[in-house]
């Protein structure tokens, strides 16, 4: 059970940073950073970037759950 | 005051943007406070009162940044210093490495691909400095003098599920910033700064008031609001160079022929230089801990690891003054500023349009910038160095965290203002 949830935690952690990684990288970097410019035209975000923020949050909800169980878990 | 705010619920666009900001943020706490799993949060609380007042200096200004979560070694325990420290490396590699150069030139494409390459960088980051952590505390040197187990049970395997759970962190929280500039208000990465921030002054002010007494805390208290003010003067102040548009006539409109002014404020660079300069007085610390030199490792404990040795003091303030000539350098270039102005038909009265214009304003900046440098690297310095009059405050960032609050504060409510001045016109700033 214990290692079952580690390893979970594990794989969606590494599946968690990815899709971060995939998304489109807007705004950011030190150029914005303490309202240093203009902001980027935003524009509609696409299908892709809809469907990777559903992806992301599903894997999050999942990355967090495993942690919560786990930590009960290890507590107990 | 108020009313603003009420107006500013009441347009549906901007409560969803507030709306989303909050809920955002309120996340980032929850995750900050949330312990990894495999540590033990009992024995964390006891070593946490036991070395409460600035133990581990080590990592104390990401503890800072990280809003107190980095000793808790909770889930987000790296908060967003590895976005800085990547930030901060790319930023200076543009100026050294030709292709990157090259990809700044190429325009928005080229920023984005920089962006990119920054993550990349913020989880390499990530994973090397949860590793650090979670070895320190497995070690027994996070928490200097405390005997407690932090991480009871040190096989591989839950070690290794800690620091990527950690590093999987650092990604989310880099998203999570990402989605406040993009469908919230303000910038992500810097209200998440000042959330921390934030998040860690009531329990500072406590300590202080606990440690040294009412007279000292009112007086930290009153020297925090005149740093507040002054910020604010400092950062509102501008010199308007003014400019003059030629008529044209297009067609049978006319256009042009208006004078304006091109506002250079006095704090170009905000408080960047601020973060780069503590940010690189913390790189000796952690040389000295992994080089195990017992020279260069009394040298640094000696000179550079307290805020409260003369030297310490005078590296920070001139490193800040360097990175803001620095900062303002890399955003403001005369050249296409006057190119600009050339192409639409502006000039600076009394000045011949290109080169000399450049050259004026280049000249301009560059005076202007001094003031600017010295105002960060005093309302930065100056605090560490009252306070250490009075001896061991657990206040060690005063000038650097107010810095960084008001910025980012000033920046995100004139955002706001803007959003509101779409609607209608009187907003919270008059």
């Amino acid at each position: 059970m214990e290692i079952g949830l580690s390893i979970v935690v594990i794989i969606t952690s590494v599946i968690l940073v990815m899709l971060v990684l995939l998304h489109r990288a807007k705004g950011g970097g030190l150029s914005t950073l303490f309202g240093g410019g203009v902001s980027s035209s935003l524009g509609g975000s696409s299908v892709v970037e809809k469907n990777l923020d559903r992806l992301t949050i599903a894997v999050g909800s999942v990355w967090i759950i495993a942690i919560i169980g786990l930590g009960l878990l290890l507590k107990s | 005051m108020l009313t603003a705010f009420t107006r500013a619920f009441r347009t549906p666009d901007l409560r969803k943007k507030l709306l989303f900001t909050f809920g955002i943020v309120i996340l980032f706490r929850i995750g900050s406070v949330m312990p990894a799993p495999g540590v033990s949060t009992r024995s964390v609380n006891t070593c946490l009162s036991t070395a409460s007042t600035g133990a581990s200096n080590v990592y104390s200004l990401i503890n800072l940044f990280s809003g107190g979560a980095l000793l808790q070694l909770s889930i987000f325990a790296l908060g967003i210093m590895p976005y800085i420290t990547s930030s901060i490396i790319l930023q200076l590699l543009v100026v050294v490495i030709p292709r990157l150069e090259q990809l700044k030139k190429e325009g928005s494409a080229g920023e984005q691909k920089i962006t990119q390459y920054t993550r990349y960088l913020t989880i390499a980051l990530g994973i090397l400095q949860a590793t650090g952590i979670v070895a320190l505390a497995r070690s027994g040197r996070l928490f200097p003098g405390c005997t407690a187990a932090v991480i009871p049970d040190t096989s591989l395997f839950r070690i290794a599920t800690v620091v990527i759970t950690m590093t999987a962190g650092v990604g989310v929280i880099m998203w999570l910033g990402e989605l406040i500039t993009a469908r919230g208000i303000g910038n992500g990465m810097s209200l998440l700064i000042f959330t921390s921030i934030a998040a860690r002054l009531p329990s500072q002010g406590s300590a202080i008031l606990q440690v040294a007494g009412g007279v000292v805390f009112t007086l930290v208290c009153l020297l925090g609001l005149a740093i507040v003010v002054f910020v604010i003067f400092v950062e509102q102040s501008q010199r308007r160079i003014p400019v003059q548009y030629a008529k044209r006539l297009i067609g049978r409109r006319m256009y042009g022929g208006t004078s304006t002014y091109l506002p250079i404020k006095v704090n170009q660079a905000g408080i960047i230089p601020v973060i780069f300069a503590s940010s690189l007085l913390q790189l000796p610390q952690l040389v000295g801990q992994v080089w195990n030199n017992q020279g260069f490792q009394d040298f640094e404990s000696r000179y550079l690891s307290r805020g409260d040795h003369p030297l310490y003091l005078a590296a920070y303030g001139l490193l800040i003054i360097f990175f803001t000539y620095f900062y303002v350098a890399i955003t403001f270039n005369p050249t296409e500023v006057s190119d600009n102005m050339k192409k639409y038909g502006g000039f600076i009265p009394g000045i011949r349009p290109g080169r000399p214009t450049a050259e004026y304003l280049d000249h301009v900046l560059s005076r202007i910038t001094l003031p600017g440098s010295l105002f960060l690297g005093v309302i930065t310095v100056l605090p560490l160095a009252l306070l250490n009059l009075t001896k061991d405050q657990p206040f060690p960032f005063a000038g650097t965290s107010v810095l960084i609050m008001v910025g980012v504060g000033l920046e995100t409510v004139k955002q706001i203002e803007s959003q509101l001045m779409l609607r209608n016109y009187e907003g919270f700033l008059r």
